[in-house]
């Protein structure tokens, strides 16, 4: 076990230091400058602004000195946010993102368990083609359609939620929503076929000869060895959300990272786009080792010594 | 017990006949023969849904691609004095369908406002007083060649990385699934947005984007086939007879790799259709006075509260195109899936 | 100033500031009422460093929780820190008289404070982008390249309520530029204390303003000002609190407001259309001009005046802001725009008219085209068309695009690329047409028309004329002091550049708003900080 998570956080550090240096260098291809006053600004005065964000030496010493950043956890000075380090930008607005990604994430895994077990169970029946339903509807229609739509019937016609802003657990009801429809979706599909999977394997056939009651055989062994399997999607799920959360965080006006992301884009603020690219990164390399540990630790049959 | 067996005369028997041989044969399959895609088609028409999802998308195709044949106006002909129209067909007269709005509180009549005379809209105008039908049909064309373009880039780089990694085995195979692993663990639309930062936004741009950065759930899949494949017995006699590499992938490899390729292709067309709606929404995609789905989504949500038409028939649109996909894809996935024949 | 429709960049002064009229109807309650405000932002607020403030947001803040010397007020400037100033030394020495004021912490705001702000400013250890509306005062552009120590700029305290301030040559507008954040002081103890991370977030700084801010930690989207009891006008100020929220999407805006959680937003077009005979619908034109340029160095025949002539008649203004704009805009009569700055009670757009170079007339248009076609011997152009990705932005090409289509043999690729990119290719020279737009730094004709001479590096198009520099540089020099002669020779530069067509102005644009009619007293200004909240009450 301990060589397994040696050699994985191995594995995290090689591809954070590519992701660093790869997004370094993409940078320095972006058109145009940081600077928002360039057109009246002197060549002298350029020169110094470029000093003191040390962007007129060569560029491996630039490369150098943002690697050695990195390690420290420093990434720089944001330009939009002046004298404002990325690593406090991205730690203050990491807050909103985390509660309504984390509340999307479990409503949408819990739901969507729910939902594809019930499929399931009632196969074939009205109650699975309803889950089908709800599950090709929720990977189909994309998040940024589903929060303008939440925001306006849900919000401004019917009053159930705050419309917008940031503050308290109904501020992030609306948002939760628009993005754990896509995971519920995923989840319910995925959940389905592995229910239908266990539930016509040899050991239920055996439960089911031994006169065991159907609540008891669902309980017992079908939603336990479906369950597991589930645990493996949860990373790709984790990425949905973080994409979702661009749009989404911009339509609820939420202080989060994920509308920073696209802000900073559109904004050539490379030190932020650096530092975020490298945070969501490092996220889904967590998210991902978690799984794999979980995943062998409930399932036996899973060995991770290797 | 007195020994009564019947005695066999050499009369009880005859040689057989080449007739009586047939006869015997244990070896015979009553039904008709059938390939591996007719069978899957055979199973594939049984699945009504599946079905109408090919309908529908067969029907979108042919008005996309068809669309010089069904616009009703030129999708990026501008005439400002008709701007934000609602849709109007005539002899419809249903509030949506009529040509009226809500404006202020009160229900008036845009087009008359407007002097449009008999001109009409069946789903409105926008901003410009553009079409807003022949403008979706547009749209939905630039999105579904995006999508079909880049999932077939996608597919050949996954396809022969897979197959590469899986038939060469070795370190090589180590050191390409260990690339993968480091692609995993980077969220994709990342990707796609730093590169559509650096090149030249366009067409040409979502479409590197997106093959750049998709191709490797195919190319994992491709590999585990391979894998599988490769140590079965044709491809040994083949080899065994001096086949070539290169001979053995394509006439050996490829046919029966060829169903995982196309039920992975019905997964990743929908996914390029969102990424590039995506990022179209958030500012980065095709260029004006092109339209994709995305932008129009986008152009339309600015004033779901007054013109909502603008928004829900694009979104309709492209929702549609994903349900079908996705319902194609697994009706697909069922049909070629051994594990599912009856 | 560029502008760019998420980040208007912040400029100078404001001429005629526009005090909301307050013809609702009387509530009986008055002076009962919280005083509370609601306001909208559409982008975060990027720092309260007023040394390095790039964004107008920021200035619009930093207005209502510092001071300057002066202060913006209605059609004027009025006395901020400075009771009085004298101009002497023919325009070239300006000394301000300041009262004893106090920073929020009970410290004394002294001249000191003004030195010491101005020094950090253009000193090149800050990089401050700003650093360039310093250059007229003495050394500023040698301190800013590094060749000069910050101590030698012009500004000398003398005694601790006396400030000196010595120009490069007269500028009469310096009254205005006093007032802008830039300009302002800063409390040295503060600054000192907490170096690189000075007014990073509202408690690591000093206000000597109407309000103190609160609640904002530097990278947050909420935030509040609250009323400062120490500053020296503090009985004027009525509102006791304006709490703000960042929301950058305008339905969402729209939505908030609808549901009363905002007293005030801004509309986009088609919201405008809806609200345009709603009691709490407002417009208010900015000082501000979006015009196109076309790029004479790289495309030769651009210096046919026929062809350039061609183009401005073939786009119809008047359509453009009424029906795709429609958002109060209005069509321009020239480049300088109208309500910005008047003579003798002239406004300087109406007398510097020039009808033809703003028209539209398809017919017409035709016949330049042709007429300019064969001069320059070419049967068909194809060109590029360059601009900015926000959606108004892309509203623009594309109805400029479709308007100069109509031109027999013009074919025109649109080309929408972040606000950067368009800033460094239009500089570089890399376009053939660019929609660039202009916002007043502070309200002087001379804003505008400096661009066009044919050395400035804002001139992008490179449109050439020896009569015009020679104006420019008049009213620089020997009109300087001269209120008259000087806004004629400016008159004549604009009707030179209009009648010879060197750029097509498309439009000047306004703020469509929505204000609870509650509100009384907020004060607008056409150039930044636009918004000003220091008289505003709830009634």
């Amino acid at each position: 076990m301990a060589k397994y998570l040696a050699k994985r956080i191995f594995y995290i550090i090689l591809t954070l230091f590519i992701v660093t240096t790869a997004t370094f260098f993409l940078m320095k291809f972006m058109p145009g400058t940081p600077l928002t006053n360039q057109a009246k600004l002197t060549p002298g005065q350029i020169h110094q602004i470029y000093k003191q964000y040390g962007l007129d030496k060569p560029l491996w010493q630039q490369y150098l000195v943002y690697l050695g950043g990195v390690v420290h956890g420093n990434f720089g000075t944001s330009f939009q946010f002046s004298n404002q380090p990325v690593s406090y930008l991205i730690g203050s607005r990491m807050g909103p993102s985390l509660t309504i990604g984390g509340e999307a994430m479990v409503v949408g895994v819990l739901a969507g368990l729910v939902v594809g077990a019930i499929g399931a169970i009632k196969a074939n029946t009205w109650v699975d083609t309803t889950a089908t339903i709800i599950s090709i509807l929720g990977v189909s229609i994309p998040s940024f359609v589903l929060a303008v739509l939440l925001q306006y019937y849900l919000g401004l016609k019917l009053r159930w939620f705050p419309i917008a802003d940031w503050g308290g657990f109904m501020y992030t009801v609306l948002p939760t929503l628009a993005l754990a429809a896509s995971p519920l979706a995923e989840t319910a599909r995925f959940m389905r076929t592995q229910m239908v999977d266990v539930l016509s394997s040899d050991y239920i056939e055996l439960a089911k000869a031994k006169g065991m009651g159907k609540v008891g055989i669902i309980y017992h062994h079908a939603l336990r060895n479906s369950l597991i399997p589930v645990v493996t999607i949860v990373g790709p799920l984790a990425v949905g959300i973080m994409t979702g959360s661009m749009v989404v965080e911009n339509i609820f006006s939420i202080p989060g990272i994920g509308e920073q992301f696209v802000k900073s884009v559109l904004t050539n603020d490379y030190p932020t786009i650096m530092g975020l690219t490298i945070v969501y990164c490092a996220m889904l390399c967590v998210v991902l080792l978690i799984t794999d540990i979980v995943y062998g630790i409930i399932d036996p049959r899973i060995r991770i010594n290797k | 017990m007195a020994d009564n067996a019947k005695h066999i005369s050499a009369g009880d028997f005859k040689p057989i006949s080449a007739e009586d041989r047939g006869n015997l044969d244990s070896e015979k399959i009553s039904a008709p023969s059938l390939t591996f895609l007719q069978d899957s088609w055979r199973r594939f028409r049984k699945n009504k849904a599946a079905m109408i999802a090919l309908i529908i998308l067969i029907i979108l195709f042919i008005l996309a691609f068809g669309s010089n044949l069904f616009e009703t106006h030129a999708p990026n002909a501008t005439n400002p004095n008709l701007a934000n129209l609602p849709p109007k067909i005539p002899g419809i007269d249903i509030n949506g369908f009529n040509g009226t709005l809500d404006q202020s509180g009160q229900r008036i009549n845009a087009y008359a406002q407007a002097h449009a005379g008999s001109k009409y809209f069946i789903l409105g105008t926008d901003y410009l007083g553009r079409d807003l039908f022949s403008r979706i049909l547009y749209g939905t064309r630039i999105s579904l060649t995006i999508a079909l373009v880049a999932s077939f880039f996608d597919l050949a780089v996954g396809v022969v990385y897979g197959v590469i990694s899986g038939w060469i085995g070795g370190w090589v195979d180590t050191f390409m699934q260990r690339i993968i692993e480091i692609l995993l663990s980077i969220p994709n639309l990342v990707v796609i947005i730093l590169l559509m930062v650096i090149l030249k936004p366009g067409m040409e741009s979502i479409i590197i984007a997106i093959a750049l950065t998709s191709w490797i759930n195919m190319a994992r899949l491709i590999r585990a086939q391979t894998l599988e494949l490769k140590n079965q017995e044709f491809v040994l006699a083949a080899r065994t007879l001096g086949e070539s590499s290169i001979k053995i992938g394509f006439k050996h490899l490829l046919p029966n790799l060829s169903s995982i390729i196309i039920i992975n292709l019905m997964f990743t067309i929908p996914t390029a259709i969102f990424f590039e709606a995506f990022l179209s929404y958030i500012g980065i995609g095709v260029s004006a006075p092109q339209a994709s789905l995305g932008t129009l989504i986008n152009d339309g949500q600015k004033n779901f509260q007054f013109l909502p038409y603008q928004m829900w028939y694009p979104a309709i649109v492209l929702s549609l195109l994903m349900i079908a996909f996705n319902i194609l894809g697994d009706g697909m996935r069922d049909a070629f899936d051994p594990k599912s024949r009856e | 100033m560029k502008l760019n429709s998420f980040a208007k960049l912040s400029g100078v002064a404001l001429l005629s500031a526009l005090v909301l009229a307050g013809c609702g109807s009387k509530s009986s309650s008055t002076g009962t009422k919280k005083q509370t405000l609601n306001w909208m932002v559409p982008s975060s607020i990027s720092t309260m460093d007023t040394s390095k403030m790039t964004d107008l947001y920021s200035s619009q803040v930093a207005n209502a929780t510092n001071e300057g010397l002066l202060r913006m007020g209605n059609s004027k400037v009025t006395p901020g820190v400075a009771k009085s100033y004298k101009i002497s030394n023919g325009g070239k020495t300006w000394t301000f008289n300041l009262r004893h004021s106090k920073w929020n912490d009970g410290k004394p705001v002294t001249a000191e404070d003004f030195v010491f702000a101005w020094q950090r400013t253009v000193s090149p250890k800050t990089a401050s982008q700003y650093a360039y509306i310093f250059g007229n005062v003495k050394n500023a552009t040698q301190i800013s390249a590094g060749k000069m120590s910050p101590s030698k700029l012009g500004v000398k305290a003398d005694g601790n309520y006396k400030l000196v301030v010595t120009l490069n040559k007269p500028q009469s507008f310096f009254k205005y530029m006093v007032a802008q954040g830039y300009y302002f002081p800063q409390e040295k103890s503060i600054v000192q204390k907490y170096g690189s991370n000075y007014a990073t977030n509202a408690t690591k700084n000093g206000y000597n303003g109407p309000f103190i801010l609160k609640g904002w930690n530097g990278t947050n989207d909420t935030f509040k000002l609250v009323k400062n009891p120490k500053y020296w006008d503090a009985k004027k100020v009525k509102l006791s609190t304006v709490n703000f929220q960042t929301i950058k999407d305008p339905s969402t805006a729209l939505n908030s407001y609808q549901s009363n959680k905002l007293d005030f937003t801004t509309l986009n077009g088609t919201q405008v259309k809806q609200y345009k005979n709603n009691k709490d619908y407002h417009d208010y034109l900015e000082a501000s001009s979006f015009y196109l340029e076309m790029n004479e160095k790289k495309d030769p025949m651009f210096k046919n005046k026929n062809i350039r002539r061609a183009l401005s008649l073939a786009i119809d203004k008047k359509q453009f802001v009424d029906k795709v704009l429609a958002d109060g805009s209005i069509a321009p009569k020239g480049y300088v725009p109208a309500k910005m700055s008047s003579h003798n009670g002239k406004d300087f757009a109406d007398q510097a008219y020039v009808k033809d170079a703003v028209e539209y007339n398809l017919a017409q248009a035709k016949k330049y085209w042709a007429k300019g076609l064969k001069e320059t011997g070419k049967k068909s152009v194809s060109l590029t068309l360059l601009s900015d990705d926000t959606d108004g932005a892309k509203k623009n090409t594309e109805f400029v695009q479709s308007q100069l289509t109509k031109l027999p043999g013009l074919k025109i690729t649109n080309q929408n690329v972040p606000f950067k990119t368009r800033l460094s290719r239009s500089q570089n020279g890399q376009f053939d047409l660019v929609i660039t737009a202009w916002i007043a730094d502070y309200p002087d004709p001379s804003n505008f028309l400096d661009l066009f001479t044919s050395t400035n590096s804002q001139n992008n198009g490179k449109w050439k004329n020896a009569q015009y520099d020679a104006l420019i540089k008049k009213s620089e020099s020997t009109d300087a002091n001269n209120e008259t002669a000087r806004w004629n020779d400016m008159v004549q530069a604009e009707k030179i550049l209009m009648n010879d067509q060197g750029i097509v102005p498309l439009y000047q644009q306004a703020q469509s708003t929505l204000m609870q009619s509650k509100v009384k007293g907020v004060q607008f200004f056409p150039t930044s900080p636009q918004w000003a909240w220091d008289k505003a009450s709830i009634k």
